[in-house]
C-alpha cells in the first residue's frame, strides 16, 4: 500500500516535492525537477505546488487533526487532499485566520459606519477590542473539549443561551468603559454599582477557566481518592479468601480430594463475588437449585455443574422441586461420584430438572424398598406437589428428569 | 496416522500454557503461544495454525482481549479457527468472543483428552458448545417454538432446540445423536447451524438479553 500524501518534514519550501515523492514512490530529485521544469510551462509547477501546499496536510497536522482509519487511506492524491482541507480550516491555524479577519471586519464596518455619516467615537473601539481581546486570550487557555462543556454549562449551545451569554458580554463591556471613561461622581451611584457588577462579572468571566480546571482537577483527586478504597476492599477480601485457601491447600496438598474440594468450593465463592449482582441474588429457583448443588458439592467434593434457563419465581411447589433435585444431586455424588451436570429449564407454565451422573447405574425397580432417599424424597415428592419425577439409567450413567408444572392441569408438557 | 493439528496457544498464564501442552495428546501439535493480544496476533498470522487455543481474557490491545484477537486476524480467519477457553462462565465473555468468530467454548477445568478432541471437532469445521454455551443459546433464543413467520436466523429449530437441550443436560455429542436416533455428523450439523444464528442473528430476543447483560 502506498504510504499517504503528506508534506513532508524535511522541506525546502514546504515540503511538498518530498510529499510527492514518498507517495508516488519516486526519488525526491525526480519529483523536484519534474516540478521545476512543470513550472517553466506557463507556471504550472507553481499552481500546483500552491494548490498542494494548501490542501495537503504536514505529518504533524495529520498525527493532531485527522485521525483516519487505516483502512479508508485513499490512493488517489486528488482525493487525499479534498478530505484534508475540512480538518485543516478547524486547525489552530484556522481559528487564528477567522480572528483576524473578524478583528478586519469590525474596523472596516466602523469606517463604512463613518462614511454613511454616524459618528464613530473611536476612542471607544480601543478599550472594546481590548476587553474583547483579552477575553479571547482567557478562554483560549481552555482546549477544545473543556471549552465546548463550559458553553454546553452555560446553555450557550442554544440560540436562547446564546442572547443570555451577548448580553452578559455586554453589560461586561458597558461597565468596562464607564468605568475607564471616568465618571466616576458620587451623583451617578447607580451606573457605578451597575458598573462595578459588571466589572466583577467580567473578572467573572476571564477567571471561570481557570476555576474550571482547579475543579476538574479536585474532581479527578477525588476519584482517584474512591478507587485507591475499592482497591483497599478488593484486597481485604482477597486476602480473607482467595489467601486463605491458599494457604490451605498448601497444608492439605497431600490429600487430592481436599485439594479439590477447597479449589472448588473458594472458585464458586469467587465467582459468586465477581459475577453475581448483588442485587439480583432474590432467591429464585435458579439461586435455591446453585445454591442446594454447591451445598451437596461442598460434602462429597464432586463437582456439580448448574446450568440454568429461564428465571421462575420461587413457590411452595417450586420449592419441592428444589428438595427432589438436592436429593437427586446427592444421590448421584455418594453413588456414581464423578463430576454431575445439573440443567434447570424454568418458565412460568412448568419447570424442568434434569441430573445427570456418569456412574455404574442403577435398575429403578431393583432400589430395595427400605432406601428411603429416591423412592420418597424424589418420586413420591415430586408426585404429592402435581409433579413427575423420571429415572433413567443405563451403565453410562442415570439421568434423573424432574418436571413441575406451575398449575395443576399443566403437567402434559414434553 | 495423519498429521497432526497444529495449534497456537494463547494466555497469559505461562503456568496455564504448558498444563494445556501437557495436556493435549499426540493428535495436536503446539507450534506457538502468545501472552498479549498482539503477540497473539503476530503469532497467528506467521504461524497460520489449524486452531488457536484462545483465553477470553487478555492484556494488551485495545483491551477487547480474545475478540480483539480474532477481529485482528483477517484473512487468516479463513483457514484458522478460534476456540474460547476462558475460567470464565459470564455471558458477555462468552457471547463476545462467540460473536467475534470463535467456533467454539470450553471452560478451562476441562480434561486433557477432551480438550483434544474439542481441537479435532474445531479444526474439521464443527463447533464445540459446552453444557453452559448450550445454556446460553437455549436463554437468548428462548425455549418455546417460535412462530415459522420469522427469519430463518431468528429461531432455533425443533431439533436444533433438543440438540441444546441435551448439550445443556451434559450430554456428549455421541449420547445426543444415541437418544435422539441421529448420526453424529448430524448432530454437528445442527450444532454449526446454531453457532451460526448465534453469530449472525439479529433477533429481538437475542438484542433485548444480550442488552441486559451489556454485551453488544
Amino acid at each position: 500500500m502506498r504510504p499517504p500524501l503528506l508534506r513532508s518534514e524535511d522541506a525546502l519550501i514546504a515540503g511538498v516535492c518530498g510529499g510527492l515523492a514518498a507517495h508516488l514512490g519516486v526519488s525526491l530529485r525526480a519529483a523536484r525537477i519534474t516540478m521545476v521544469a512543470l513550472s517553466l510551462v506557463g507556471g504550472a509547477g507553481v499552481v500546483l505546488y500552491g494548490w498542494l501546499w494548501l490542501l495537503v496536510p504536514t505529518t504533524e497536522e495529520r498525527r493532531r487533526g485527522v485521525a483516519t482509519p487505516a483502512g479508508l487511506r485513499l490512493g488517489a492524491p486528488v482525493l487525499e487532499g479534498q478530505r484534508s482541507k475540512p480538518a485543516r480550516s478547524f486547525g489552530a491555524a484556522g481559528s487564528r485566520e477567522v480572528m483576524i479577519g473578524v478583528g478586519l471586519l469590525v474596523v472596516a464596518a466602523a469606517f463604512v459606519a463613518q462614511q454613511l455619516g454616524v459618528t464613530v467615537q473611536w476612542g471607544w473601539l480601543v478599550p472594546v477590542g481590548a476587553v474583547a481581546l483579552g477575553a479571547v486570550l482567557a478562554w483560549s487557555q481552555l482546549d477544545e473539549a473543556r471549552r465546548a462543556r463550559l458553553m454546553d454549562h452555560a446553555g450557550a449551545t442554544r440560540a436562547e443561551g446564546v442572547a443570555r451569554l451577548a448580553a452578559g458580554l455586554v453589560l461586561v463591556m458597558v461597565g468596562l468603559l464607564i468605568l475607564v471613561s471616568g465618571s466616576l461622581s458620587w451623583e451617578f451611584t447607580w451606573p457605578v454599582l451597575l458598573a462595578t457588577a459588571a466589572v466583577l462579572g467580567g473578572v467573572g468571566l476571564v477567571l471561570a477557566p481557570w476555576g474550571l480546571k482547579f475543579w476538574e482537577d479536585l474532581e479527578a483527586e477525588r476519584s482517584a481518592r474512591v478507587r485507591e478504597t475499592q482497591r483497599a476492599e478488593i484486597a481485604a477480601h482477597l486476602h480473607d479468601s482467595v489467601l486463605q485457601t491458599l494457604a490451605l491447600i498448601q497444608n492439605r496438598a497431600a490429600s487430592e480430594q481436599d485439594v479439590i474440594r477447597l479449589a472448588r468450593a473458594q472458585e464458586r465463592e469467587l465467582r459468586r463475588w465477581l459475577y453475581a449482582d448483588t442485587a439480583e441474588r432474590t432467591g429464585n429457583l435458579a439461586d435455591r437449585i446453585k445454591a442446594v448443588a454447591a451445598e451437596v458439592e461442598e460434602e462429597y467434593g464432586h463437582p456439580v455443574d448448574v446450568v440454568s434457563v429461564g428465571e421462575a419465581p420461587l413457590t411452595p411447589r417450586q420449592d419441592a422441586l428444589v428438595q427432589a433435585t438436592r436429593e437427586a444431586i446427592l444421590n448421584a455424588a455418594k453413588h456414581a461420584g464423578g463430576a454431575v451436570s445439573v440443567y434447570l429449564e424454568a418458565g412460568t407454565a412448568v419447570s424442568q430438572v434434569f441430573v445427570r451422573d456418569r456412574g455404574a447405574g442403577f435398575d429403578p425397580e431393583a432400589v430395595p424398598p427400605d432406601r428411603l432417599g429416591i423412592r420418597e424424597s424424589v418420586i413420591n415428592r415430586m408426585q404429592r406437589h402435581g409433579g413427575t419425577a423420571r429415572i433413567r439409567s443405563s451403565e453410562t450413567g442415570t439421568e434423573v428428569q424432574l418436571t413441575m408444572p406451575e398449575e395443576e392441569a399443566g403437567a402434559s408438557h414434553d | 496416522m495423519t498429521e497432526p493439528i497444529t495449534v497456537v496457544v494463547v494466555d497469559d498464564h505461562a503456568i496455564f500454557r504448558s498444563g494445556v501442552k501437557a495436556d493435549l495428546d499426540g493428535r495436536v501439535r503446539v507450534v506457538g503461544e502468545a501472552a498479549t493480544v498482539e503477540e497473539a496476533i503476530a503469532v497467528i498470522l506467521e504461524q497460520q495454525p489449524q486452531v488457536v487455543l484462545l483465553d477470553v481474557h487478555l492484556p494488551g490491545g485495545k483491551g477487547g482481549g480474545g475478540a480483539e484477537v480474532i477481529a485482528g486476524c483477517g484473512d487468516v480467519r479463513q483457514t484458522t479457527r478460534f476456540l474460547a477457553l476462558s475460567v470464565s462462565d459470564s455471558a458477555e465473555d462468552v457471547v463476545t468472543v462467540i460473536r467475534a468468530g470463535a467456533r467454539g467454548y470450553v471452560t478451562k477445568t476441562i480434561t486433557g483428552a477432551d480438550i483434544s478432541n474439542a481441537v479435532l471437532r474445531v479444526a474439521s469445521g464443527d463447533a464445540v458448545f459446552s453444557p453452559r454455551l448450550a445454556g446460553f443459546v437455549l436463554d437468548a433464543f428462548g425455549t418455546a417454538a417460535v412462530a415459522a413467520a420469522e427469519s430463518e436466523l431468528d429461531r432455533l429449530s425443533a431439533r436444533e432446540l433438543e440438540v441444546m437441550r441435551l448439550i445443556a443436560r451434559g450430554y456428549s455429542y455421541k449420547e445426543v445423536a444415541k437418544e435422539l436416533f441421529i448420526s453424529i455428523k448430524t448432530v454437528e450439523t445442527h450444532v454449526s447451524a446454531v453457532l451460526r444464528k448465534l453469530q449472525l442473528s439479529s433477533r429481538h430476543e437475542l438484542t433485548r438479553w444480550a442488552a441486559e447483560r451489556r454485551l453488544l
